[in-house]
């Protein structure tokens, strides 16, 4: 006989046995929370589960002036007693097992309302609009409403997983969308007079529209509005004490002031219960009006929660009750409800299971255990599943019924095996999760081909939810929330709590990477160690940080996070340290921008090898520094900011050539700022500015000990521009001469018929004879000016010789002419020179002359 | 001679039919990548648009795509990136191009030019080959980044040949060496990630030069957002045995001298641009019979550079592919290329199926090879070659009375200053006053980017006391190298068959000095002694044996061995660095590959010039890479470069703005 008790003895069954009802007991809390009736609570819920839109979670319930808080699946936050005008008050959060996570006080103003985040942070809004979001160790962002919601006061809030409704003093609505503090957008305006009876928000993800939409009870009827319009519903029922809507945001429940109890589904067209809430029996006003699923409400009074649900027969509905000592506090689920009672926290929930319709057939305790849950173990089920598990537990007994039940079930045995599996992830309790999973195992051992995925990844969730769930860890999720969140945002709740080392086991157990939780710890270390007094810290917390990085994650975790972390604590310099490891420069060279580490990231940027990275730096400090110490940044840099420094030229020699002057003057580079003038120079078209230029790059040379050659150079070339400008007046224009070259000037002269001006080109600029003589042969052989090329041969002994001659003429094709030098050259080569010329006789008659047989040949 | 030629042609011929046997890298893979990328880079922005396209990028892009295929995908128009106003008949603009300042400023003035005149335009910027901060700065101060989409268009190497492969940059030698840029390197480690992960990873990176060392480091580190090549076990492992980094500085030599090969010449002589080069129009129409007039009959003044005629001409793609005789032609050196192409010819005359293909190609050649015949006649090459092997600045200066080319002059005053350390600082500044006299004080800027330390190529002896440490430590040990790396082999013309086997075949003479660094990582007994000697000797009584018995298997890769001496004399840092394989099986397997690396297969060396290549370097390789078999070379480069493109691109600091300048006015 089993000890533990039946997973199905806390069943209740509703609408005839088909649907059951079940509450699981999750913690007992004894004395661990302060009483509940005295304070405002706010829960945190999780992810709406099954297939449905996920569902808007925190609720308030307002008590006799106090203010508490709970959250969900893990916490309790509740605020000391002090009246509607806490200007100072604290607020504690306690996890669903009634451990306390966190206790920090608000001076703040007065606070309208508080609630929680999906990603488990705590929203608190005052009556000023300013909102903080406080993450579980107590750290906040800031944000506001804005100016004009400051100046109206907020009267009233209702937040949500993924945003908050404002209802502002003049009973206007303002919605902040995102937890990213961005600005309040104004809702359609109700037009209402006075603050309406109670009011609840329709959160976007679940309504119709895709926006939110904010229900107001006012006079009888309800104002449905959203950013477009407000609407009114036509009710008559009104004015209404609560309204509640369902986690999928399809239905209603609504409590008058005479406590009717009235279930519609959102569009107001469809009833499902009408009840006087007088005829359950209990005392005192309604606490809570809340929803357990999707399916039932639950209506809670101190003392008693009533479960009512639709049935087809009764418009009233049924009802299951819940006895409690003392207040309660629910927190609506996707797939069930959380009630917090004073020493207990249950859980109360349809019994999951597609196959709800079995009956009972006949009443063997042995046969007892029936589809997902509700077919294993539903009293009596004769479903396929619940064969299977009295097969596996006959077997356990070496009983031969095993056989005889997995013969009954033989078609449906695949089936059967997959529904012990997902009934297992419903139970609560390992025990029976163990045993469902043996059955299932057991079961398959009969099948030719089974795939073992689901039945391996199950028993992984069970594993990492049975972890969770103990009570010093206290997040009590279903199997559904968890599919619905993700086993990365369950790891998220546990880093938050700090929980690091559970984080990452349960990260490595389901192979995800462990970078989240690593740098999680890794901030949190940063904050808890002592700031930098002590000399060693920095190098300790850094070390450990490092360690724990390579060993855990493989190397591959991004510095560059944690060290933005510690600088924003104000370790700067643990900060820098921590980015030394970082490998990616794309990523450290950024956040060392913005902690003014400004060498250091242009060293880094450099060293990336990435020009991109380095201009990226330049640039910037260049906006942010004054001009001066942005050059002697990179002029002290030496060697190691060369490639910088290189780097910045370029740009500013395209760009920006002032600064580029500036920055070659500062470091006195003489020469570069010659050159750079002379590349102006080379732009200019202004024969003015072109030789203020030269003469620029002249003094710059002159001013460097080193260069007495470019600077007479430079001096040479002035001199040739003023010459070639007078030349040029000389021939009225016609003539062009400005910025040629030496060379080029006399051959424009020669050319030009200017042989006294080319002559002085060669005398003023002490041009070598050689070069001279050649340059006259080309131009005037390119002219064809035999003649004057004839008396200039004769003028004087030609420094060139006269083979020069011969050899030109016969490349410009002049051949007859060349003949006529031949005579000059000297007298071996002249048999050649003549055949070079074609002139055959004159070839014959020179080898003759010379007795060379050979050459007649 | 006849004998020894037939010989050697022989066992080129072998060779030429041995290499498609062996697998080598499928650089088309490169290609295809990069048309899909810009076909996707295309359909990014939706319906007809303009395309306004960087001009230094339409020959790069040349080679990956056709017009036809930018027109199937939207590209309705196409400009030119220019200053000047832009017209566009379509709502989409999109401009294509490298991320430089000049060209943002012009998009700029375009886009404010529409705003002003209210025409309404989307704007799309690709940046080649990422996106970059520099550029939305500026669109920022301009006021227009809200107005323009930036994307990038990552284009990396692009395959010139089937053995090379090039990012077409044309600028990165000057803006490494004379500007500090080092974009140039950032971006060729990302480009040669990619390969390693299209190829498999380099087990093994060596190299020589600081900026090639920065190169391997930035390599090794891991750069940003590339997963290792190796977590794709789809990737075949054992392509690539290393990779040699040549720095273009710890060679100048090389460049500065007049290339010798067939491909080489033509790229000096007439210019080959992204593998187009610009012939006139009789050489490139079929029907014409060859034309045998000489083209150099114009006269073409003095400088040996210039466009040879004035005929009208037209691009042509000098491709393997299409021309079935470039692969016998192009590393030939060029005094045995008349002899090629008779032989050609007859072979063409017995063979009738082939002749109609190659016609053609055997006419262009012809042609090609008389204009550039003309031009090696002229004195002044002749006088340029000689100068080469002399180097006196006294020769200098005549040839510059003589009227030779700028770039020419500069490359024998650079030459002259490598070999010999130096010119005496007296006749220095008397080539340098003539250099300036005769071609303008406008290059007193390149005189002195040749002279700063970053590139320290035209050097006074002795130094200045001032100089830069950096520089009188890095002096250019070439007397040393000239024994130890044997880079001159007696040049005759009976020696040259016989050094046809050597690399100093290449220059008639001179063992290129990158080359002889690769053949220290890949061919070491190459660089002691000549190969030809030795299968000549051979050919004493085996001849005709074919050469490929005797070829022998390449040795496997055992980093700087026996040559650390010889390159801690040069300047620059040496580096050989064995990347990690990641642990698992991998090292067995590599291990077991390694073994039977030598029997069983070739792998490939990619040779990566930091700073560009020139035709005969490639042809050099490709000599060594015939000599042995087991390993084929894959050349990586920045770009094609020649001793005058060099020159040019140092010297173009604000010239090229100036002359747009004057065009507008």
């Amino acid at each position: 006989m089993d000890t533990v008790q039946h997973p199905s003895a806390t069943w209740e069954a509703v609408s005839n046995g088909i649907v059951f009802y079940r509450r699981q007991q999750l913690y007992t809390l004894p004395g661990k929370l302060p009483n509940i009736a005295d304070y405002l609570i706010a829960g945190c819920k999780n992810g709406g589960p099954i297939g449905m839109c996920p569902i808007q979670l925190s609720r308030i319930c307002r008590m006799r002036g106090a203010l508490a808080l709970m959250r969900d699946t893990s916490k309790l936050v509740a605020l000391g007693r002090g009246g509607p005008t806490f200007t100072k008050s604290q607020i504690q959060v306690y996890s669903p097992a009634g451990e306390g996570l966190l206790l920090f006080s608000w001076d703040q103003g007065r606070i309208v309302r508080f609630g929680w985040t999906f990603d488990e942070r705590l929203v608190v809004l005052n009556e000023e609009g300013v909102y903080r979001l406080y993450d579980l160790q107590g750290d906040y962002q800031q944000f506001s409403l804005g100016n004009e919601a400051a100046e109206l006061g907020i009267i009233d809030a209702r937040i949500h997983e993924n945003g908050l409704v404002a209802l502002t003093g003049s009973l206007t609505l303002l919605e902040v969308k995102d937890w990213e503090g961005g600005r309040p957008l104004a809702l359609a305006n109700p037009g209402i007079s006075e603050p309406p009876h109670s009011w609840a928000v329709i959160p976007p993800d679940q309504s119709i529209s895709r926006h939110v939409e904010v229900l107001l009870s006012v006079d009888a009827t309800i104002l449905a509005v959203d950013n477009l319009e407000s609407a009114d519903q036509r009710v008559a029922r009104g004015p209404f004490l609560h309204v509640s809507p369902s986690p999928n945001g399809k239905f209603l429940a609504l409590l008058t002031f005479s406590g009717l109890l009235w279930v519609v589904s959102s569009d107001f067209q469809r009833e499902l219960v009408v009840l006087d809430t007088a005829t359950v029996g209990a005392e005192g006003p309604v606490n809570q009006v809340e929803w357990c699923g999707n399916d039932a409400v639950l209506v809670t009074w101190n003392d008693l929660a009533s479960l009512i649900l639709p049935s087809r027969d009764n418009l009233a509905g049924e009802t299951l009750r819940y006895l409690y000592f003392g207040a309660t506090f629910v927190v609506t689920e996707a797939d069930g409800a959380r009630v917090i009672g004073q020493d207990v926290c249950d859980f109360i929930q349809k019994v999951p299971g597609k196959f709800a319709l079995w009956y009972f057939s006949q009443v063997n305790f042995d046969m007892l255990r029936t589809v997902s849950s509700v077919s294993i173990f539903h009293p009596g089920s004769t479903s396929s599943s619940a064969i299977l598990f009295a097969a596996w537990e006959s077997f356990i007994q070496r009983s031969p019924k095993a056989d005889e039940n997995i013969r009954s079930i033989r078609s449906d045995l695949a089936a059967a095996v997959n529904e012990c599996i997902d009934a297992a992830g419903h139970e609560w309790d390992p025990h029976w999760q163990r045993k469902l999973l043996s059955a299932a195992k057991f079961g398959w051992g009969f099948l030719d081909l089974y795939n073992p995925t689901d039945f391996i990844a199950m028993g992984q969730a069970l594993k990492v939810l049975n972890a969770v769930r103990f009570y010093e860890i206290g997040i009590p999720l279903t199997y559904s929330e968890y599919q619905y969140v993700s086993p990365a945002h369950l790891i998220n709740r546990l880093t938050s709590r700090n929980l690091h080392l559970l984080a990452i086991r349960v990260s490595s157990f389901l192979s995800l990477k462990p970078d989240v939780v690593l740098k999680h710890w890794a901030s949190v270390k940063i904050a808890r160690s002592k700031s930098s007094a002590v000399d060693g810290e920095d190098d300790e917390v850094c070390r450990l940080i490092v360690d724990k990085f390579e060993q855990l994650g493989g190397g591959e975790v991004s510095y560059a996070d944690i060290s933005r972390r510690a600088w924003e604590v104000g370790r700067t310099g643990l900060a820098t340290k921590l980015l030394d490891h970082e490998t990616r420069a794309s990523d450290q060279v950024p956040l060392l921008l913005t902690m003014k580490e400004d060498k250091l990231a242009l060293v880094k940027a450099v060293d990336s090898g990435d020009t991109d990275l380095v201009y990226h730096v330049l640039l910037h400090l260049h906006k942010r520094l004054p001009l001066g110490s942005f050059f002697k940044l990179i002029e002290d840099g030496g060697d190691q900011l060369a490639p910088a420094s290189k780097l910045l030229q370029v740009y500013a020699r395209e760009q920006n050539r002032e600064m580029l002057r500036d920055f070659y003057y500062s470091d006195d580079r003489r020469v570069e700022s010659a050159t750079l003038a002379l590349d102006e120079a080379a732009q200019m078209t202004d024969p003015h500015a072109v030789m203020t230029a030269v003469n620029a790059a002249e003094k710059f040379f002159s001013e460097d000990k080193d260069r007495p050659f470019e600077a007479k150079m430079m001096n040479e070339s002035v001199r040739l521009l003023a010459l070639q400008q007078q030349y040029e007046k000389d021939s009225d224009g016609k003539v062009k001469f400005f910025g040629q070259s030496v060379s080029e000037t006399i051959r424009t002269c020669i050319s030009n018929s200017m042989s006294k001006k080319a002559d002085r080109v060669k005398s003023e600029f002490k041009v070598p004879d050689k070069r001279f003589w050649y340059l006259k042969l080309h131009a005037l052989t390119a002219m064809r000016d035999f003649d004057a090329l004839d008396a200039f041969a004769r003028s004087r002994r030609s420094p060139i010789g006269y083979e020069a001659f011969v050899r030109h003429l016969v490349e410009a094709g002049h051949l007859k002419q060349a003949a006529s030098y031949v005579m000059r050259c000297d007298g071996p080569k002249r048999v050649g020179l003549y055949v070079l010329c074609e002139d055959w006789r004159s070839a014959g008659r020179e080898c003759k002359e010379r007795g060379d047989k050979k050459g007649m040949e | 001679m006849a004998a020894a030629f037939a010989s050697t042609s022989d066992a080129q011929t072998s060779s030429g039919t041995e290499r498609d046997n062996e697998p080598r890298l499928d650089v088309e893979l490169l290609k295809d990548t990069a048309r899909k990328a810009l076909i996707d880079t295309l359909n990014a922005v939706n319906g007809a648009k303009t395309l306004v396209l960087d001009p230094t990028l339409a020959g790069p892009l040349g080679l990956v795509t056709e017009v036809a295929l930018l027109k199937h995908h939207g590209v309705d128009k196409m400009f030119w990136l220019e200053p000047g106003p832009l017209t566009s008949t379509t709502t989409n603009v999109v401009y294509l191009c490298r991320p430089l300042i000049k060209y943002v400023k012009i998009i700029a003035d375009q886009v404010k030019a529409h705003i002003r005149e209210s025409q309404k335009h989307r704007y799309t910027l690709f940046l080649v080959p990422r996106i970059s901060t520099l550029v939305s700065r500026i669109l920022e101060e301009e006021g227009i980044l809200g107005d323009i989409t930036i994307s990038s268009y990552n284009l990396q190497f692009i395959p010139i040949a089937d053995d090379v492969i090039s990012l077409e940059n044309d600028n990165a030698f000057k803006e490494l060496w004379v500007d500090g840029d080092e974009t140039v390197i950032y971006n060729s480690a990302l480009a040669l990630n990619s390969l390693q992960k299209v190829y498999g990873r380099f087990p093994r990176i060596l190299g020589k030069g600081d900026y090639a060392s920065r190169l391997a480091t930035l390599l090794t580190k891991s750069l940003p957002e590339q997963p290792s090549p190796l977590s794709d076990p789809s990737i075949p492992s054992a392509l690539f045995d290393s990779l040699i980094i040549i720095d273009r500085t710890i060679d100048m030599i090389t460049p500065l001298l007049t290339q010798l090969t067939y491909e080489g010449l033509i790229d000096e002589f007439i210019g080959l641009k992204n593998s187009h080069v610009e012939l006139p129009v009789s050489l490139l129409a079929p029907p014409a019979a060859p034309n045998p007039s000489n083209p150099n009959a114009t006269p073409s003044g003095s400088a040996s550079v210039t466009p040879l005629i004035n005929e009208k001409t037209k691009m042509h793609h000098l491709s393997t592919a299409t021309d079935p005789l470039l692969v016998e032609l192009r590393d030939l050196n060029f005094s045995s290329v008349g002899k090629r192409l008779s032989r050609v010819a007859h072979r063409l005359d017995e063979d009738y199926k082939a002749r109609l293909q190659a016609k053609t190609a055997l006419r262009l050649h012809t042609g090609l090879s008389e204009m550039l015949s003309s031009k090696t006649r002229t004195e002044l090459f002749n006088k340029s070659l000689e100068v080469q092997q002399n180097l006196l600045a006294s020769a200098i200066e005549d040839m510059i009375a003589h009227g030779a080319s700028m770039q020419t002059i500069v490359r024998l005053l650079c030459l002259a200053s490598i070999t010999s350390g130096g010119i005496k600082a007296k006749s220095l500044d008397s080539v340098k006053r003539e250099l300036l006299q005769a071609y303008g004080y406008n290059y007193l800027p390149l005189l002195l980017s040749l002279a700063a330390p970053l590139l320290a190529i035209l050097l006074p002896n002795p130094l200045p006391i001032s100089a830069a440490p950096a520089v009188a430590g890095n002096k250019y040990p070439f007397t040393t190298l000239r024994k130890s790396l044997r880079l001159l082999i007696d040049d005759n013309p009976e020696a040259l068959e016989e050094v046809e086997n050597d690399i100093s075949y290449t220059y008639s003479g001179y063992a290129p000095i990158s080359i002889r660094l690769v053949q220290c990582v890949a061919q070491k007994s190459g660089v002691i002694s000549n190969p030809a000697e030795k299968s000549k000797a051979d050919d004493g009584d085996g001849k005709g044996k074919g050469s490929s018995t005797r070829k022998l298997h390449a040795h496997p890769i055992v980093g700087w061995k026996g040559f650390e001496d010889v390159l801690g004399t040069i300047p620059g840092k040496t580096f050989d660095i064995v990347q990690k394989v990641p642990a698992s099986t991998d090292s067995t397997a590599s291990s077991v590959a390694s073994l039977m690396r030598p029997h069983e297969q070739t792998t490939t060396t990619a040779v990566f010039f930091l700073g560009g290549c020139t035709y005969t370097e490639i042809a050099a390789l490709r000599w060594v890479s015939r000599q042995n078999k087991g390993r084929k070379f894959l050349v990586v480069t920045t770009g094609i470069v020649s001793g005058n493109s060099l020159i040019d691109s140092i010297a173009s600091t604000g010239k090229n703005l100036s002359v747009n300048k004057d065009m507008n006015t």
